[in-house]
């Protein structure tokens, strides 16, 4: 169970701090901080620099992304901005323009 | 879950959340939360901000107006500090209230504030009816004791477009169960 859902149709604006999961589908413009997994599904759209455990993209995501553990661009996600992350997949049909960062 | 979107517990927002769709607040906003849909607040949730929905249930704490196209609820765990305007509105024994309550379902306005000089308890709402009730004091003082009368037709027509919009149900209520009881009463 997510600790935090942006529901579709929901607009959040400004900077989003928590210690639990994110699930997105909806709208999130400014900053997300989580502690724990965040998921942008189909229909998420996110203009913000993302900063979590772990990232899943199946939505569009424009702006910086930094996973302690992992980021996962789904096919059909389409991410414009930075990866930083100790693992990163692009799956087959997802799109992806930005630089990658995997501490080597 | 019930609700389209959830603001976890560990939550923290500061800016804006609006849109369509229920939203659950079990966290913490600072900003404005304004959806088409149901709000609920847990008892642990903080919105420091307005708080507009359709059927909106508060649980937790608020420190900003609350408006609903259908009803606010408070709960006994509820904590408002603002105005309340909502067709309905329920309290529990508890909840914690600082605020002008309106049950007409208009958004807020001034017009409308100003037309209901009724006694409230907010330091703001003080300031916005003072002009109201201040303005029948001066003409007593400064008309003669014999023009009081004269003084007096002029506070009841000042008085009368004021207390003219909210007849309180209540009131209404009360001699029909008078009137009822007399009657029970002459039977016997």
């Amino acid at each position: 169970m997510a600790g935090s859902v942006v529901g579709a149709g929901l607009i959040v604006e400004g900077e989003f701090t928590t210690d639990e999961d994110v699930v997105i589908e909806g709208t999130l413009r400014g900053t997300l901080t989580s502690a724990e997994a965040v998921s942008i599904g189909g229909d998420g759209v996110v203009e913000a620099d993302l900063r979590a455990l772990s990232v899943v993209i199946a939505g569009q995501v424009t702006g910086n992304v930094s996973a302690s553990s992992r980021v996962d661009i789904q096919a059909g996600g389409r991410l414009i901005g930075d990866v930083k992350a100790g693992r990163l997949t692009i799956a087959d049909g997802a799109s992806f323009r930005g630089n990658v960062d995997m501490d080597v | 879950m019930a609700y389209a979107s959830v603001i976890g517990s560990s939550a923290v927002i500061r800016g804006n959340v609006r849109g369509d769709g229920s939203l659950q607040i079990l966290g913490r906003v600072e900003g404005d939360v304004g959806v088409t849909g149901d709000v609920a607040l847990g008892p642990d949730a903080v919105v420091v901000g307005a708080v507009s929905g359709a059927r909106i249930v508060i649980g937790g704490s608020v420190e900003g107006d609350v408006t609903a196209s259908e009803a606010v609820v408070i709960s006994e765990t509820g904590k408002v500090v603002g105005d309340l305007a909502a067709p309905r509105i329920g309290m529990s024994e508890g909840a914690l209230v600082r605020g002008s309550v309106r049950t007409d379902g208009v958004a807020a306005g001034n017009s409308a504030r100003a037309r209901v000089p009724a006694s409230r308890s907010v330091e703001a709402d003080e300031e916005r009816s003072r002009p109201v009730v201040a303005r029948p004091a001066p003409r007593p003082a400064a008309n003669a004791a014999p023009a009081a009368s004269v003084a007096a037709s002029n506070n009841n027509a000042a008085a009368k477009p004021a207390l003219k919009r909210p007849p309180p149900p209540p009131v209404i209520q009360a001699p029909r169960a008078g009137a009822r009881a007399r009657k029970r009463m002459l039977k016997r």
